[in-house]
């Protein structure tokens, strides 16, 4: 055997970034570590991370192009496959435009950059992505409030820490891993948790608000409230850097506490006592989570907590809600080439006139991808590429998804297995996991840094998304570099650097300036912080944000009850699975064996359901079964499902993809979504629970 | 010698398994055992592990003698010695033996000897992201609970 060398790279098994040292021997990946010198973990890894030798080497992993035929998948080479696509798209292009190719990823494996190029050059409008229900959708919500998504600055010294509708040490936690979080609290910040289900961070917060799911929007205007009847705000910041004071104050005035408290459950005393400890701990940041963009109050929602941050006087302060410079390197969008993406094709983005918040940052809602396949309208889609996402089992209204993807008449999916949605591609191409990859990571995030992912192996005939996306585009006639390492050096240009030397640096960040407003103000039309919003006035929906009660809820679907008595909150999180991934992985699936369903002991006992039982729990679209658990920190009117269940081990086409999917349980209808945005109601609707 | 052993602070275990995997790759363990284990109850996480026991039932239960103590006190097993027959797995008070199907003995935590020799730190310790796990000289260990039992103005 040979020596053991050490690689220093940056993990991807979630939204990553945490260091990683890699001990390569005999041109294989035998054992991962933290990275102590890591600005971003610390040198913690997670069950996750830890697990990717299980995953690169997985006996399933498909390790060379394939093509469908009707005897079955068969091995080809990757020029006859990406001729086939080339061929295929061209002659799409030709009949019906660019528009009518869908190019799609999940939640990204940092190739967001390469994929964009790719569909901008190809010329077609119609990006599908996570965006309109995560992350993204926070940034583009806050970019036309604020200029920039304001993260919580851990490292600044917040003394209040606020986790809204977010478990930063269990799952994705975007710009920060959990370490950093508690780091701070262990300093001794307070902490108030909103998350309607007694987890860890609840048992140890100083508040924990228990709210009804999905009325997040509610409570913040609620915490609004409070600061303005005893004037907890900063007056000097609220009366030079906000636009539309006056006006915001008046729709405060819409939510007296009581209303807050019917709205949300929670009891209006401890909204007060919250709202108070938030406004009066200073510095005190917000760290919010995907929860309060997966509903039809996204933009609204996530308006109204960058609101709170501006009139307490937070925002881009140390120890508060900041704006983090970026180290100099290429953006994403200036990468990506989005303003050559001409007005004309622009003008053709599905859903574009009526989401226009989403048709901003450029991606569509999958709704009107689905709805463009099945019925035509208003022109149909022919053909799609899906990179690294399974939205079979991650999209609202998987029954109609499955549908639409199953009748699409040519199909690439870029992934490391045979996924359900896989399943239904035309074309497989093998990508490299995070350990074959060579890129500058993290460069899309908002917190300041990038980080230099080293390849630290090749595996089978693999490649990583950003040479597929390079060689496909080449032989379709765009503008790419000869290498993957070529197209680095310009992303690194800024810097001075090259991949090469970049690589040797390890990770850049961004010099860091408080209070930028202070200089120049806020990027937005009036400079300030638009919580009366200009942009979206122009577009003509409410300048001001608001609570619009949930689409299928108690309130508003009253006659439901009857039938589906209980609150579904879709989609826990577990710190062993990313979304759809993970279920295959051996030391993970050992952890957690079984989808989970939370149900508090008392409804359980009006079912006659004991824990472990199978668990039938239905919606208004459909039925799926998980096992139960019974949960005693969640509301009785609740029920907590986890998503993303696919079963691997059952071999055949769909490998289990209806039996304990929530997302058949899920509503996409358009009068369930964010009217600005498109969000999709991913976490909220009426359901009914029987034993199996 | 100082004798050496492990400890979950549970108040700081969020159950996020992180030692469990870490803990796997490192003794290149397959599906079956688990040397740590964290069991869930939400809010609440119940970590499974060894004690390393001053007096160990299992080294007791050994009717080949195939676990023994180093001197730090690390209880440990000879996988060469072990017959199966199980007996340490009913002796453990903490449910911490594990049996090995493939290699039909029983396996146990060993504190990670051999990273201990390198200066480094056991692979659960080196993950964990709360800082619930401690290991080292058990008096350590025991200034350790009295400080956590602490209130937070007195620490």
């Amino acid at each position: 055997m040979g020596d053991v060398k050490k690689v220093r790279t940056a993990c991807r098994q979630c939204h990553g970034g945490c260091g990683v040292i890699a001990h390569v021997q005999d041109g294989k990946v035998i054992k991962v570590e933290g990275d102590p010198d890591s600005p971003i973990s610390n040198g913690t890894l997670c069950s996750k991370g830890l697990s990717v030798t299980q995953l690169a080497y997985h006996p399933d992993r498909i390790l060379h192009p394939m093509r469908k035929t009707a005897q079955g998948w068969e091995r080809i080479t990757w020029d006859e496959a990406l001729d086939t696509i080339a061929e295929k798209f061209n002659a799409v292009i030709e009949a019906y435009g660019p528009e009518s190719i869908v190019i799609g990823q999940g939640t990204g494996r940092d190739y967001e950059s390469h994929l964009y190029r790719f569909a901008n050059q190809l010329g077609t409008p119609n990006v599908l992505t996570a965006g309109h229900m995560c992350y993204v959708s926070r940034v583009a919500s806050t970019l036309v409030t604020v200029g920039n998504l304001p993260i919580c600055d851990y490292e600044g010294g917040p003394k209040c820490i606020v986790l809204w509708g977010c478990n930063p040490q269990w799952t994705n936690p975007d710009e920060y891993k959990g370490e950093g979080f508690w780091r701070a609290y262990r300093k001794g910040a307070k902490l108030i948790c909103i998350d309607p289900r007694k987890g860890f961070t609840a048992k140890k917060a100083d508040l924990w608000l228990q709210l009804r799911p999905g009325t997040d929007a509610a409570l913040a205007m609620g915490f609004h409230h409070v600061i303005l009847e005893e004037d907890l705000y900063d007056t000097q910041f609220v009366e030079n850097y906000i636009n539309g004071w006056e006006a915001f104050k008046e729709r405060v005035g819409d939510y007296p506490l009581e209303k807050v408290q019917e709205i949300t459950w929670v009891d209006k005393d401890l909204i007060r006592q919250a709202a108070r400890m938030y406004a009066k701990t200073k510095p005190a940041g917000i760290h919010w989570g995907v929860p309060t963009e997966q509903t039809n109050n996204c933009a609204d929602c996530t308006r109204t907590l960058t609101g709170l941050m501006a009139v307490t006087g937070n925002l881009d302060r140390p120890g508060g809600n900041v704006l983090f410079v970026n180290p100099p390197t290429r953006t994403v969008a200036e990468f990506s080439r989005h303003k050559d993406l001409s007005h004309e094709q622009r003008a053709k983005r599905l859903g574009g006139d009526q989401y226009k918040l989403g048709a901003r940052v450029a991606f569509i809602t999958p709704k009107v991808a689905w709805e463009a396949i099945l019925t035509e309208k208003p022109y149909p889609l022919k053909a799609g590429l899906l990179c690294g996402t399974n939205p079979i089992l991650t999209r609202a209204n998987a029954r109609e998804v499955y549908q639409a993807l199953d009748k699409l008449e040519f199909l690439t999916v870029i992934d490391f297995f045979m996924t359900p949605t896989a399943d239904l591609a035309d074309i497989f191409l093998p990508a490299g996991t995070w350990l074959e990859q060579d890129h500058v990571a993290d460069n899309w995030k908002r917190h300041g840094f990038v980080l230099a992912r080293q390849k630290c192996v090749e595996i089978g005939e693999a490649w990583q998304d950003h040479k597929i996306f390079l060689e496909l585009g080449k032989r379709m006639g765009q503008d790419w570099w000869d290498t993957v390492e070529d197209a680095l050096d310009y992303l690194l240009e800024p810097s001075d650097l090259t991949w090469e030397e970049f690589k040797k640096v390890g990770y850049l960040k961004g010099e860091m300036v408080y209070h930028k407003y202070q200089e120049r103000g806020f990027s937005t039309p009036t400079g300030k912080v638009e919580l009366y919003s200009t942009v979206l006035e122009k577009w003509g929906y409410d300048p001001l944000p608001k609570y619009t009660e949930l689409p299928e809820s108690p309130v508003s679907k009253p006659e439901l009850l009857d039938q589906y008595p209980y609150i579904l909150n879709a989609g826990l999180r577990t710190p062993t699975f990313f979304h759809s991934a993970n279920r295959n992985i051996p030391w993970l699936r050992e952890i957690r064996p079984d989808p989970i369903v939370e149900i508090h002991p008392d409804t359980a006992q009006k079912h006659g359901i004991e824990e472990g039982d199978w668990v039938y729990i239905e919606s208004p679209r459909g039925r799926v079964k998980e096992r139960a658990k019974f949960n005693e920190g969640i509301d009785p009117r609740v029920i907590v499902a986890e998503h993303g269940w696919w079963y691997p081990e059952i071999k055949d086409p769909g490998h289990g993809w209806d039996i304990s999917n929530i997302n058949i349980l899920t509503d996409n209808s358009h009068e369930s979504m964010d009217p600005a945005i498109g969000a999709t109601n991913l976490r909220v609707c009426l359901c009914n629970i029987s034993a199996v | 010698m100082a004798k050496f052993s492990l400890m979950f602070y549970r108040q700081d275990c969020m159950g996020c398994h992180a030692c469990e995997v870490a803990c796997k790759q490192e003794h290149e363990l397959g599906v079956g055992p688990r040397l740590v284990r964290v069991f869930e109850r939400a809010p609440d996480f119940f970590p499974v592990y060894c004690h390393h026991c001053a007096n160990a039932p299992c080294q007791e239960s050994c009717p080949v003698d195939a676990i023994s103590k180093n001197e730090h006190g690390l209880v440990l097993i000879d996988k060469e010695l072990c017959i199966g027959c199980q007996e340490c797995m009913e002796a453990c008070p903490f449910g911490a033996m594990q049996f090995d199907d493939d290699q039909e003995t029983a396996v146990k935590c060993d504190l990670c000897v051999d990273r201990l020799k390198n200066d480094k730190a056991p692979a659960c310790y080196s993950v964990c992201p709360t800082g619930c796990i401690s290991w080292g000289a058990t008096k350590v260990l025991a200034d350790r609970v009295a400080q956590e039992a602490l209130p937070q103005k007195m620490k």
